[in-house]
């Protein structure tokens, strides 16, 4: 037990990014005294993200400026349990964040909702296949429906700015939106952002070819806007330095613009940085949990009691943090008993590049995170699935996010990767190319899963959480068929000399932990309606201790063919609300077990 | 500083190929060492720079535009090497470093960035009986290649190709980061392929399918010139009068 | 009477005295065609003036025409260098911008909005009006082309250390509190312009510059792109303004077309001009 126990306080947050500032912001007005402990420190966009010093590629794109730093924190990996897990010693395949804003400031604000039927993907596939599409994978229920969850997509796209093409509001279909998409209650707020030259060839190609090409929906902001908080957005310069790098035109929206800048001074919020939560305690009783016990910035351990905990941590330290407290019990893949650590999902990522010729420019320089021409034909369950040998897909963007010349160095298939034949090419191509990303979903199988290293440990002498993961058989079938799709449009677009390929997820390829992929790690403390496959319930309440309540991706039953931050704040501000509306005034167990 | 001592001196030192072929006065000239010239190494040796020199001219040699070590290549990797990056921070370093590490596992060598480039580089020449830079053109590809394709045993602790890695990564990098980190001398790097900069706002043009030839300005772009600041040339000039540090 | 429109029109707190004396309408200042071209040998001076191409001999030689109050065709009915110099060196009591090295393509949508409404000023919208298109680009490359002298920062009126602290505050990092995004942003190398679109803002008339900020934020002008100039000044005070204003006019202006020093051959380092000791002089 630590040295020292602080005055109690109402809520105690772990965590100060998208969700933990959310949590704060809405039960602060609700009276709740709230303290965030946040692992790193205060920054903000107009002092710390100021261009030119932030479109520096070298020390936030590639040394990771703004990133968590492996020596504190990192976990060990492996592809399967037959493996030995060594330590990820340096970033790659994702990035989490760390100070305030969390990754929530380095994000391309791609802002998506889920389908109807990605939330309830075992009933829907069962119903309309038979149950045995999902052999051999762990897919659930979120056990809460679009419908229910819908006032809050909604919520946040207004918290963002969201720029975007509704395709269905209230029912009523617009080809120029997503037509893919659930009910929309309301048109989004901003107009869409604008596109290139290559990203005009693919809509109007795509749409030649009768799929349905529609504006990515972006929280890079298109016009001077005010949100529900009272923060005032500016309008994106298209700069493109989204992806890795603070915002200081703000006009990316970011939990420290859009949510930490309307706390008022006497909101009773207090965050305490260079706080490094080390576990959650528990009654003796065990239904409970007491508080949190962290390292403050002397380094000093301290106990924070608390009345509801909130875990707002990136998806992975989430699950960690349970591990090592002791919260819910470890999975176990052997048995496939116990659930912290189950379903642990990722992204699966593979694209098309394609080359122009001098016809076309696309200047990759000009860009912006979220500026993207899209399909989501090929996303969920949108396609017949009969007979494919797979569940799930991906949308399929042309995304024009940044030239940064370190990282942008697009070359033509057969190009050596370096000497007189590679400089050339990079030089000719540099220009002339976009690539068009299919972005996966991801299933859940037995032998994916995290729980706790042996061997490794942090800076503050806590085993290292263990990743074991590789890519499935389904999802390899689905990367494989996503991208031939990618590959068709590319070769159908005018102008092109040349289209090459990637699959990270390739037949007898390993997932790696070292080219970046996406920063959308899931799972690991999933939500659902059983305790025997759920960490916690439906209101992301833990069934073991009914005043912990779990935020961010970590909830992702399986992952879906989206970006997580929209679906997962929709969760967030789902749980909120039961927080706010129930909870506070009788705590207890929101569902029986 | 000791007047002694020439950066350029060392690197002209080199032989067949890389910086010093062909015309060596107009390689003088354009290299960007000159902004240090006159400065020890901030952690290389003599030794190391000729082989990064030369490795570096493989990886991207002269043509119409310069090579690695003409842009400062060389500079920019004894700064990496001596700062905390190359110290080993942002990198795990705790061990054990078990036999068996898996590609997909990523970096697993027991090293710092500084402590690698110095052991590798070592055990390369040594394993090769001969320096990098003593070989003709010839033999430094073939040497690279080798090396590229782990064709080369450098102990059991350092993998040849992931070694590669590193040098392609450090080397890619120093040519095309901003200059104010000592290459992409004059935005060498940059005018080749075309990026504008640190410097961006593009509302009115990123629709347009036309061309867009604005010279680059980096973040530490002294107006009016084709050149930025660099740490290699002054230490505080490439931070504005103004901008805090702390938030 | 000059001086009476003006005051009137800009409805600007005018500092009559010295600074308000006329600038000499000496046209032999304004430099010759050939002057010019020797100057878009530089390519930031050249992608500076380019607007839809490269300025060609005659259409400086028109832009010079235009400035001085003529045209073939048309014309402003009034010279440019009336007000703004034949060196585009603007007037001294700040009322009329420096236009000297503003990016030609920025100037030339300044004139476009002028004559459309989107920026309306009761002697600029007329005289933009009575411009062809032709001439409007050709007198837009000429000013992205011509130097002037800087008159530095002793020539801005006084303000104090503080304010001027606070200004650079904002031109650095703006402020969290009040949401301001720092000028350098956008605005180019300490604010010295980010052609194509972007003017500068170093060595610009702390009055002019102050005046157009009020303009933003009361949704008179608004010319840009997507409204991030109104949004900025929405959020900003009178003081804000003063400050910023008076800080940029302190600072050195970009020399566009100085010429790239030679390749370095001699281990030496060519001095960093910041605008840190333009600033000093006028702390009180």
């Amino acid at each position: 037990m630590a040295a020292r126990t602080l005055p109690k306080t109402d809520v105690v947050i772990v965590g100060a990014g998208w969700t933990g500032l959310a949590v704060a912001k809405e039960l602060s007005a609700e009276g709740q005294r709230c303290v965030i402990l946040e692992r790193g420190d205060y920054r903000h966009d107009a002092e710390n993200f100021g261009g030119p010093e932030e479109h520096d590629e070298l020390k936030y794109a590639r040394h990771k400026g703004h990133m968590i730093d492996t020596p504190t924190k990192t976990l060990s990996f492996r592809n399967n349990t037959s493996e030995t897990a060594l330590p990820m010693r340096r970033l790659g395949s994702f990035l989490p964040g760390k100070g305030l804003g969390g990754a929530g400031i380095h994000w391309n604000g791609q802002l998506w909702r889920p389908l109807p039927s990605d939330l309830n993907m075992r009933t829907h596939y069962t119903e309309r296949y038979g149950a045995e599409i999902l052999d051999g994978m762990q897919v659930q229920d979120y056990g809460v429906s679009y419908e229910e969850l819908e006032p809050h997509f909604d919520f946040f796209e207004r918290v963002c700015g969201t720029a975007g093409q509704a395709g269905n509001v209230n029912g009523e279909q617009n080809d120029a939106g997503n037509i893919f998409e659930g009910p929309r209650s309301s048109e989004y707020p901003n107009p869409p952002m604008k596109h290139s030259p290559p990203q005009k060839i693919f809509r109007d190609t795509a749409a030649s070819m009768g799929y349905h090409p529609f504006p990515m929906p972006s929280a890079n902001v298109t016009a001077p806007y005010e949100n529900p908080y009272g923060a005032q957005l500016h309008p994106c310069t298209y700069c493109g330095f989204c992806e890795r790098f603070g915002c200081g035109y703000f006009a990316k929206a970011d939990p420290i613009i859009c949510i930490y800048d309307t706390f008022a001074e006497e909101d009773p919020i207090e965050i305490r940085y260079r706080s490094h939560v080390l576990r959650v305690e528990k009654s003796e009783d065990g239904q409970t949990a007491t508080g949190v016990t962290y390292l403050d910035q002397n380094g000093e351990e301290v106990f924070q009691p608390a009345d509801t905990v909130c875990l707002n941590s990136y998806a992975l330290w989430n699950v960690h943090l349970m591990l090592v407290s002791g919260l819910g019990t470890p999975y176990d893949p052997e048995t496939g008993e116990g659930t912290v650590g189950r379903n642990y999902a990722y992204q699966t990522i593979a694209a098309a590049g394609v080359f122009f010729n001098d016809e076309v420019w696309s200047n990759p320089f000009m860009g912006a995170g979220a500026m993207g021409m899209t399909i989501d034909d090929f996303n969920g369950d949108n396609f017949d699935h009969t007979d494919l040998g797979f569940v799930g897909g991906g949308y399929i963007s042309a995304n024009q996010t940044n030239g940064r010349p370190i990282n942008y160095q697009p070359t033509p298939p057969g190009t050596p990767s370096w000497g007189a034949e590679w400089k050339q090419a990079v030089r000719e191509n540099y220009l002339h190319h976009i690539g068009i990303v299919c972005h996966g979903s991801s299933m859940p199988v037995q032998g994916n899963y995290l729980d706790l290293d042996p061997t490794y440990t942090d800076d503050y002498g806590q085993p290292l959480l263990r990743m074991t993961f590789n890519f499935p058989e389904n999802d390899r079938r689905m990367s494989e068929y996503l991208v031939g799709k990618a590959e068709e449009i590319a070769r159908n677009m005018d102008n092109v000399r040349a289209v090459s390929t990637v699959n990270r997820a390739a037949e007898g390829d390993n997932y790696s932990i070292v080219p970046y992929q996406t920063t959308h790690n899931t799972g690991g403390a999933v939500m659902g309606t059983d305790p025997s496959t759920s960490v916690v319930n439906r209101y992301g309440q833990m069934w073991d201790h009914h005043n912990v309540f779990v935020f961010g991706a970590c909830l992702f039953p399986q992952n879906l063919g989206y970006n997580p931050t929209g679906p997962l704040m929709g969760l967030a501000y789902w749980t909120i609300d039961a927080l706010k509306n129930d909870y506070l005034q009788n705590p207890r167990p929101l569902m029986d077990a | 500083m000791p007047a002694s001592f020439s950066r350029r001196a060392v690197l002209l030192g080199l032989g067949a190929s890389g910086l010093a072929a062909g015309a060596p006065g107009r390689a003088a000239a354009q290299n960007a060492y000159a902004n240090l010239e006159g400065t020890p190494w901030f952690y290389l040796t003599d030794a190391e720079a000729r082989f990064l020199a030369a490795a570096g001219d493989v990886l991207i040699p002269e043509d119409d535009y310069p090579s690695a070590s003409q842009v400062g290549v060389v500079d920019f990797i004894d700064l990496q090497l001596a700062s905390p990056w190359g110290k080993g921070d942002g990198l795990y370093l705790k061990g054990p470093f078990p036999d068996g590490a898996t590609n997909s596992q990523g970096y697993q060598m027991p090293y710092t960035p500084a402590e690698l480039f110095r052991t590798a580089i070592s055990r390369i020449e040594e394993a090769e009986g001969t320096a990098l830079a003593d070989l003709d053109a010839a033999g430094r590809e073939d040497l690279i290649t080798r090396l590229s394709e782990g064709e080369m045993d450098l102990g059991e602790d350092i993998g040849a190709a992931a070694f590669f890695q590193e040098l392609h990564s450090i080397v890619n990098e120093g040519f095309f980061a901003d200059p104010i980190y000592g290459g992409n001398k004059d935005y060498a790097a940059w005018d080749m392929i075309g990026f504008p900069g640190a410097h961006a706002y593009y509302l009115s043009f990123v629709d347009q399918n036309v061309p867009y030839e604005k010279p680059p300005m980096g973040i530490a772009h002294i107006p009016g010139t084709r050149r930025s600041a660099s740490l290699g040339a002054s230490a505080g000039a490439a931070r504005p009068a103004n901008r805090t540090e702390e938030g | 009477m000059r001086l009476t429109t003006k005051s009137v029109l800009l409805g600007l707190p005018v500092l009559f005295g010295a600074a308000l004396a006329a600038p000499a309408q000496d046209m032999s200042e304004a430099p010759r065609v050939n002057e010019l071209e020797a100057r878009l040998n530089v390519d930031s001076t050249l992608f500076n003036a380019t607007i839809d191409e490269e300025p060609s001999d005659d259409m400086l030689e028109l832009g010079r025409l235009v400035a001085m109050g003529g045209a073939e065709n048309g014309g402003s009915g009034m010279a440019c260098v009336t007000c703004h110099g034949a060196n585009g060196q603007g007037d001294g009591a700040g009322v009329f911008p420096r236009l000297a090295g503003l990016p030609g393509w920025y100037m030339y949508k300044q004139l476009e909005d002028y004559a459309e409404g989107t920026r309306p000023n009761r002697i600029m919208t007329g005289i933009a009006q009575r411009l062809t298109e032709d001439e409007r680009e050709a007198v837009a490359s000429y000013y992205a082309v011509v130097e002037a002298p800087w008159p530095g920062p002793q020539a801005a009126a006084p303000i104090s250390g503080d304010q001027l602290q606070w200004g650079g505050q904002l031109a650095a990092v703006g402020s969290a509190e009040q949401g301001i995004p720092g000028c350098v942003n956008c605005h180019g190398p300490n604010g010295t312009g980010n052609p194509p679109s972007v003017p500068y803002l170093a060595g610009q008339y702390a009055e002019y510059m102050s005046h157009q900020l009020q303009l933003w934020r009361e949704g008179t002008r608004q010319n840009d792109a997507m409204g991030v100039m109104e949004t900025i000044a929405s959020k900003m005070t009178d003081e804000d303004m003063r400050a910023v204003s008076a800080y940029y006019a302190r600072v050195r202006p970009g020399l566009e077309s100085v010429t790239p020093p030679a390749p370095m051959d001699d281990g030496e380092v060519a001095e960093i001009e910041t605008e840190t000791s333009d600033l000093l002089s006028d702390v009180d």
